[in-house]
Parts: structure tokens; sequence; C-alpha cells
């Protein structure tokens, strides 16, 4: 490798873009994901760009408090493996990811194993290629993961999220790697997810920091409510810091048989997010046994110890959207509880 | 044959938050505990606090949380909660993780 000294600033010489020779590159630095990357060249860096300002800032990202500007973007997308048609998506996520609602200092800090999760809407699902059916957590699919994996190398590089300095998750999780999915609207009974939210665009992303999805499965029931009973167990366990942190969202991944038994109830997303607040609770000195800090808003401080009270404040952090393919699996994900979800229009 | 490659960390934004310069000498240091919410912090904190008050000839002054709402580890300290500390002490121990 000899020196590596950049040449010029922001500019590394190595001596061929062999794998070995980028590994050696990124150890020397305490930079990469541990897997082979694609050398972010001028040129590619270029294609990527496609003609945009390489300047600008998308958002400045803690702790290290990089400058996430478009081309750092782009170099972190490039070495991901993006296809250039993709990067309006991962620049959206890291737009996401500077908005102080979803708290990346406290995400990064945290010892809790939380992960951005990108999830894609709209007209983009089919046009940049997202999977969206079976597998859409899954590999296989070259914009799931790359874009998921782009956001993880935007955090390991510009934010300083390396494990240990910059990112404190005393374990860590399987989507720290990559975390992208897509919504699947030709499959989902109700209107886009983010026009549920208010943003009426083509195509958005939501960043939601996370733990891992929490599977649960029902294969045999025409009740939406029998289903939904397995979602609300899965939502009550004292494991998820949502069960003392009353603040947190719940994204709810219902595969599109689940969503069509919900459809066919005349169930829209909201009556399933009231369902699940009903029904995913525990009495309140059950909590009060298990924690002795509980992040609790003040009316839940109130309850009587035999009080059932939800696993999150209010209603409105129960967030629905269909994801998936054939097959009776769904899922639950937890937040880390001090962040919100953010979604925004795509935009380059 | 040699490659240019783009740096991926990119540059540090304008007005980074650089670590304080190291205090010369503690000796009769005025101290303040800041609780960052993790469990047990404010006993741990303040029981260093005294100890290294009592090597350095100082003095335990202020003991506070971090103000924001429910005190939560996760979230900023309230920028009054900063501003009175640094007048106030010369010396803070916090940041107790789990």
């Amino acid at each position: 490798m000899g020196d590596n000294a950049p040449m010029s600033e922001g500019l590394h010489e190595i001596e061929d873009q062999s794998p070995e020779a980028l590994y050696a590159f990124l150890a020397e630095r305490e930079w990469g994901d541990g897997l082979p990357v694609v050398a972010p060249t001028e040129e590619r860096v270029s294609a990527m760009l496609a003609g945009l300002d390489p300047d600008e800032v998308l958002a400045v990202l803690p702790p290290r408090g990089g400058s996430a500007t478009r081309r750092a973007v782009a170099v972190n997308a490039v070495m991901a493996g993006c296809p250039p048609e993709v990067f309006p998506v991962v620049a959206t996520a890291v737009r996401a990811l500077g908005q102080q609602r979803l708290n990346l200092r406290g995400v990064n800090a945290t010892t809790h194993p939380v992960s951005p999760l990108v999830i894609v809407h709209g007209d983009a699902v089919d046009e940049m290629g997202f999977n969206a059916e079976v597998g859409a957590f899954g590999p296989g699919n070259r914009a799931n993961a790359t874009v998921g994996r782009a956001v993880r190398l935007v955090l390991l590089h510009v934010a300083g999220a390396r494990p240990g300095p910059g990112d404190a998750a005393t374990q860590g999780q399987p989507s720290k790697y990559a975390y992208c999915t897509a919504e699947n609207q030709a499959a989902s009974p109700w209107e886009p997810y983010h026009h549920s939210v208010g943003v009426d665009a083509p195509s958005a992303v939501t960043v939601h920091c996370g733990e891992n999805p929490h599977n649960f499965h029902d294969m045999e029931s025409d009740d939406i409510e029998r289903i939904l009973d397995k979602a609300a167990s899965a939502m009550a366990t004292f494991g998820v810091n949502n069960a003392c942190i009353s603040g947190g969202e719940w994204f709810i991944g219902l595969c599109p048989e689940h969503a069509a038994t919900a459809d066919r109830a005349g169930w829209g997303r909201d009556d399933v997010a009231a369902y699940l607040f009903e029904h995913a609770r525990r009495p309140a000195w059950e909590f009060r046994e298990q924690f002795d800090l509980l992040a609790w808003a003040p009316w839940m401080r109130e309850a009587a110890d035999d009080d059932l009270l939800p696993m999150t404040e209010e209603v409105g952090n129960i967030r629905v959207f269909v994801t998936g393919g054939a097959g009776k699996h769904s899922c639950v994900i937890p937040s880390w509880g001090m962040t919100r979800s953010i979604t925004l229009p795509v935009e380059g | 044959m040699t490659t240019s490659i783009h740096d991926p960390a990119g540059p540090l934004a304008e007005g980074a938050v650089q670590l304080a310069p190291a205090a010369p000498a503690l000796v009769g240091g005025r101290i303040g505990v800041l609780d960052n919410g993790k469990p047990n912090a404010r006993l741990l904190l303040l029981t260093a606090a005294e100890g290294l008050a009592a090597r350095i000839g100082g003095e335990v002054v202020k003991v506070t949380g971090k103000g924001a709402p429910g005190n939560n580890a996760a979230t900023a300290c309230e920028s009054q909660v900063l501003e009175s500390l640094s007048k106030e002490v010369r010396i803070v121990l916090t940041g107790s993780a789990d």
C-alpha cells in the first residue's frame, strides 16, 4: 500500500482497486463495515452525484460532527455498491438522520441496539428497483441491500459511529450492517404510509430508529383481532426500551395477507393501531416492579397499580405499513425510545 | 496502477465541538456533579467527587441533573444548566454509563 496520505483535500491514492488494497486502506483508518467495498473513484462518485452540487450539506451528523455533504454521501453510496439511480433515497435518508427530533446523537451513544431503518414509499419502490415483496427485509435485492449499507457507512464514516468510541451498543445487532425495506403499496389496502403522515409526494423515505424486527405469525385466523393479539403479545414485553420510555414509537410491518384480513373486516390502519394500543398492555404494578426509572407520560404516572397501561403513551405512536409477500408473518419494530421517526419526500 | 479515491469521512462541520483543554492543576478546585440520568449515576459520581475533593483539597459545591424532562440519559442537558455549571465550578464529573 505504501503511503496513503491524502493527495489533495478529500482524495487518497491507493495502489490498485483490489479488495485487499481497499481493505488495507480502510483498516489503516479504522473505517469500513468489515465487508468488501467498491472503490470510490472520481468517475464513480461523479456518476453518483449526477451533476448535483457536491458541496451541499445534507446534514451534520453526531457524534463526530461530520458534514454529510452530497459528495461524502455519494462516496459512501459508491462504497456500498449503490447504483446511481437509488442515490436520491440515500440522500433523503441522510437528511432525515440530521433532523433534531431523530436524536442521532442519542441513537449512536446508547448501549441499546438501535439502527436507523429506511422504509421506501411510493413510486421510487418500483422505479428504483426496491423489493417490497417476499424477503423485503432480507438479502438478494441490490437496492435494499446497498441503500441500507450506504446509510450505515455514512454513519460509520461521516458521523463517526464506530463501535466503541462512536457507537456504544452493547451487542450491536445485524441490522447495523444494512436496514432497508419498502412499502408494498400494490398489496396494501390503505393509502401510502407517507400520505397518512402528511407527506404528499410521489415518493418518500421514512427513517425509524429501532430494534431488529420482532416476528409474529398467525397462519390460521380469519379474525383480525386474533391476529393482532399476537402482535400485542410481541409488543407487551419488558425487554424493549418502549417498556420504560413511554414516548417511543412502534412500527408494525403487516404482511399483505394480514393486512387483507384487516381490510375485509373493514379496518383501516388507524383501527389496527387503536387495537394494539388497547391490547398491548400490562398492569402498572408490573412496570413498577420491573423498573426503577420510568420515563412515563404524566398520566401514566398517576395510574393505579392494577390499571392496564399501554406500551406507548399515545395511539399515534403506533405506525402501520404493509411490507413483504406471500405468507402470514408480520413484525413489530420497537423503537429505541428517545427518537422520533422522520418521513421526507425523496429528493436528491 | 495507482488509483485516486475519495475520502468517505468528509469534512467536519464548522463549529464542531472540541474538547476543552485539560486543567493545569486541580488543587483547591470547586467541583460539580452533573447527573446524566443513568441508574445510580448520582451516587457514583457524588462518591467520586467527594473522594476527589478530599484528595485535592477541593469542595463539591453543586450537584444537578440535566434539567430536561425526566432527566433522561438520552436527552441533551439544558443550556442554562451548563451555563450555571460553567460559572460555579471548575471541575464537573458526569457521564456514568450502564
